[in-house]
């Protein structure tokens, strides 16, 4: 018995070295076809590698923008630099509030921003958060908060291609790496949006389904919360408009509302501006670029109306 | 809890340990330590469920004892059919109920008869069909007077509900496992190595072969309609390799598990896809139920005694009665009937029992004879398993309908090819393992076994690779499980 059990132990531990070297070895020289449970997305579609070296260098924000893609392809810098205001977008691709969190920890004290608009799209409260994951490893340097993460996300997926990100973080080998500002037909624009080339939507009926919301996003969320509680950052809920027919498919919007009411102040642009599925999206839930520029002004419309950009005001005043 | 969750990579080895140190003193310490950790593992799936395994196992031990005890033949009858009676009662409720009661229904409407009736919502109890029939072989045995009854609960209840087996087989035998259960068992390192090389495979099966076949099998399978006939065709191979690594792994997981606690188990399958007609493909697929329908109904029935006439029907009805077994539906009837049907050539002509080995035994590969007679055999039960996969005898035939088209002869063409792809290759590394492992328990067990230790372990370490790395991200329940 004494043998078996020394045996089991051992064979465990050459059993984790094996595996790690086989990470490293599959993710370099594996064909795609056979990295089924290893994606490693840097440079892929959101443009997040080019948006973190953005983050690592940005300065005097006075707008943040957390959330999804909905952020990265709905708050354009170029808007919000005609009415005076400096903004930053940290969205990403189905970015839930785990990856909020990691990202906040990272990143808000160098950003630094006066005010957060965080978009709360309700799918990303539904989702496991291992897309996000992925992106975020295979795009940021990993450290400790990357194992956390992967911990609560808990997916084979994203503990392999962790391990092959520490891998490649170690021997820098994606140090020389360059994103190409433009893929297909989006275009990088500085400070993290994704601008999207003109292209419309045919319209689609969707069937009707509950929201089922994830307690852990909510813990995340409530600890995003806390983050900007602690700094004295104001924090503004928005939902980005998705087409009608989606948001309509979708039935207790309306919880979703009250919950967010509870947290601070909350617009949902679904209710607030009328748009048309085939005239300002170019997919079932995102704007093209004529969507984005309503969208956009009509939120620094309500914002001011509503005097929540108070912070930015005082901050110019002279002392 | 599922083999193939965390749960249970935790629960295993604390029960084994506990086991080995701490319940070693004798075998009766060894077997309440079971059977708690048995009671548990079904609780954790719905506790509410865990009283009626315990009065089932309450129910089939008294009429055991009473059985035993009887002094007229009148007496011993009364309490065997109490037990059958009760034992096919409560599986009738829960599993066969709401099907009778919608056939009959729908029957009488094609005569223009109209009856409001009520279905029973009820959940499937996980493992019903199983110790049910671990029960009634039981009480069978003691009738017959093929055992005596067990004396000591305790001894009796493991029987019942011995975690590996207690959800999905192998279905055991009171002759086979009560004397295991009964004397003292010694740690045995070469058995439990073998036990944990079992585990592995099965593992391996499940949630890499398996669970990969049934995002294909099962998206080809709902949109049947969408696909060309040569899709279609490789929707079938998906499905035929998903239920036979999922039914197969678990099996192995159990039969694995079962050797860690010294005690051995029924062997389920020997390789049935390798089969070279269809009475072998019976004898290699889920053995021990096969076996349980040929002693416990076949032979009774007269088997195959007696004339032509005789062996036709007493084949038919453990065909129909096993199809039966597996679900209250019409697809499972149909596909335990397609089953009785190809048998019928090789009974008329008395060659059910021509391949009795292993094909091409001690050979690298198979003669092309060989290879064809699999080919054939393969081919017929994949058109059984379209009745087995079916949601109703319309979409079987739908299926089937759909397969036989001029888009048979087609490119197999459909969503997530990439994926489809890396499935068929994974199973294509799969079955050359099982060809080279045919001859033996299960595919791996003699691998490597005399090389260096350094490849033997390498090949175990790779084989965890792959499970990484090729593995079905969500946890998949086992299909057996609904029967």
């Amino acid at each position: 018995m004494k043998k078996f059990l020394l045996n089991i132990l051992l064979f465990l531990g050459c059993s984790v070295v094996f595996y790690a070297v086989m990470i490293c070895l599959w993710g370099d020289f594996g064909p795609a076809i056979l990295r089924k449970n290893l994606q490693d997305y840097r440079g892929s579609y959101g443009h997040t590698y080019s948006r973190i070296q953005d983050a690592k260098r940005a300065k005097d924000i006075d707008i943040l923008f957390l959330g999804s893609s909905h952020t990265y392809r709905g708050f354009d810098p170029r808007i919000f630099a005609s009415y005076g205001y400096k903004i930053f977008n940290l969205g990403s691709s189905s970015q839930t509030p785990m990856q909020t969190e990691l990202l906040l920890t990272r990143y808000l004290d160098t950003i630094s921003p006066k005010i957060v608009v965080y978009e709360v799209y309700p799918e990303t409260f539904t989702l496991d958060g291992v897309e996000s994951s992925l992106d975020i490893i295979s795009n940021d340097d990993n450290d400790l908060l990357s194992l956390k993460m992967a911990l609560a996300v808990n997916n084979i997926k994203v503990y392999n291609t962790l391990l092959y990100s520490y891998y490649r973080d170690f021997t820098k080998n994606d140090d020389n790496f360059v994103e190409d500002p433009k893929k297909n037909m989006d275009y990088y624009i500085p400070n993290g949006y994704v601008e999207r080339q003109l292209t419309y939507y045919r319209k689609e009926e969707y069937p009707k389904s509950e929201l089922v919301f994830k307690d852990d996003q909510f813990d995340s969320f409530k600890r995003i919360l806390k983050m900007m509680k602690d700094r004295n950052i104001k924090v503004i809920f928005v939902q980005a408009p998705i087409t009608p027919m989606r948001y309509q498919s979708y039935t207790n919007n309306d919880v979703f509302d009250a919950d967010m009411k509870q947290f601070g102040p909350y617009y949902n642009f679904n209710t607030i501006l009328h748009l048309d599925d085939s005239l300002h999206f170019y997919d079932s839930d995102h704007l093209n670029s004529v969507g984005v520029g309503l969208f956009n002004q009509k939120l620094v419309q309500v914002l001011k109306d509503n005097n929540e950009l108070s912070p930015l005001q005082s901050a110019l005043q002279p002392k | 809890m599922l083999f193939n969750s965390l749960d249970f990579a935790i629960f295993l080895p604390i029960v084994f340990l506990l086991y080995w140190f701490v319940a070693n003193k004798n075998y009766h310490q060894q077997n309440v330590l079971v059977l708690v950790a048995s009671y548990y593992f079904y609780g954790s799936w719905d506790y509410r469920f865990l009283f009626l395994l315990i009065f089932s196992t309450l129910l089939d031990y008294f009429t055991g004892l009473k059985m035993g005890e009887a002094k007229t033949l009148a007496s011993k009858r009364f309490w065997f059919w109490l037990s059958v009676t009760v034992n096919l009662g409560f599986l009738g409720v829960f599993k066969y109920y709401n099907f009778f009661i919608s056939s009959a229904a729908e029957g009488l409407s094609l005569f223009g008869l109209q009856v409001n009736y009520w279905t029973l919502q009820v959940i499937l109890p996980v493992g019903i069909s199983f110790y049910t029939f671990h029960g009634l072989s039981y009480v069978i045995d003691i009738y017959y007077d093929r055992i005596k009854a067990e004396k000591n609960f305790i001894d009796y209840a493991v029987f019942v509900s011995f975690f590996p087996l207690l959800v999905a087989g192998p279905i055991e035998r009171a002759t086979h496992l009560l004397p295991q259960l009964k004397k003292e068992r010694q740690f045995n390192y070469t058995k439990a190595v073998d036990g944990l090389r079992q585990i592995l495979w099965g593992l391996f099966k499940k949630i890499v072969i398996a669970d990969n076949c049934a995002s294909y099998a099962n998206s080809i399978f709902n949109d049947y309609d969408q696909y060309s006939g040569s899709t279609l065709v490789l929707g079938a191979v998906f499905f035929a390799f998903q239920i036979y690594c999922d039914f197969s792994g678990y099996s192995d997981i159990a039969l694995g598990t079962a050797r860690l606690f010294g005690i051995e188990l029924l062997r389920n399958f020997a390789f049935p896809y390798f089969s070279r007609d269809i009475a072998e493909f019976w004898r290699r697929w889920h053995i021990s139920l096969s076996s349980w329908f040929r002693d416990y109904l076949y032979i009774p029935l007269g088997g195959s005694k007696g004339g032509t006439w005789q062996k036709v029907r007493n084949t038919f009805i453990i065909f129909l009665v096993s199809g039966f077994w597996h679900g209250a539906n019409w697809t499972f009837i149909v596909w335990g009937f397609l089953n009785a049907l190809y048998f019928m050539p090789l009974l008329l002509t008395k060659q059910s029992r021509v391949n009795m080995e292993t094909v091409a035994q001690g050979k690298y590969l198979p003669t092309i004879r060989e290879l064809l007679a699999m080919g054939i055999t393969f081919a017929l039960t994949l058109i059984a398993w379209i009745f087995f996969r079916a949601e109703s005898l319309t979409h079987a035939f739908g299926y089937i309908s759909g397969i036989f088209s001029s888009s048979l002869f087609t490119i197999p063409r459909f969503p997530e090819l990439t994926g489809a792809a890396m499935t068929l290759m994974l199973v294509a590394f799969f079955v050359i393992f099982e060809w080279f492992g045919r001859e033996r328990q299960f595919a791996i067990s003699h691998l490597l076994l005399n090389s260096n230790r350094v490849f033997r372990w390498g090949f175990y370490a790779f084989l965890l690779f792959m499970i990484g790395m090729f593995m079905h991200t969500e946890e998949t329940p086992f299909i057996y499980f609904q029967f």
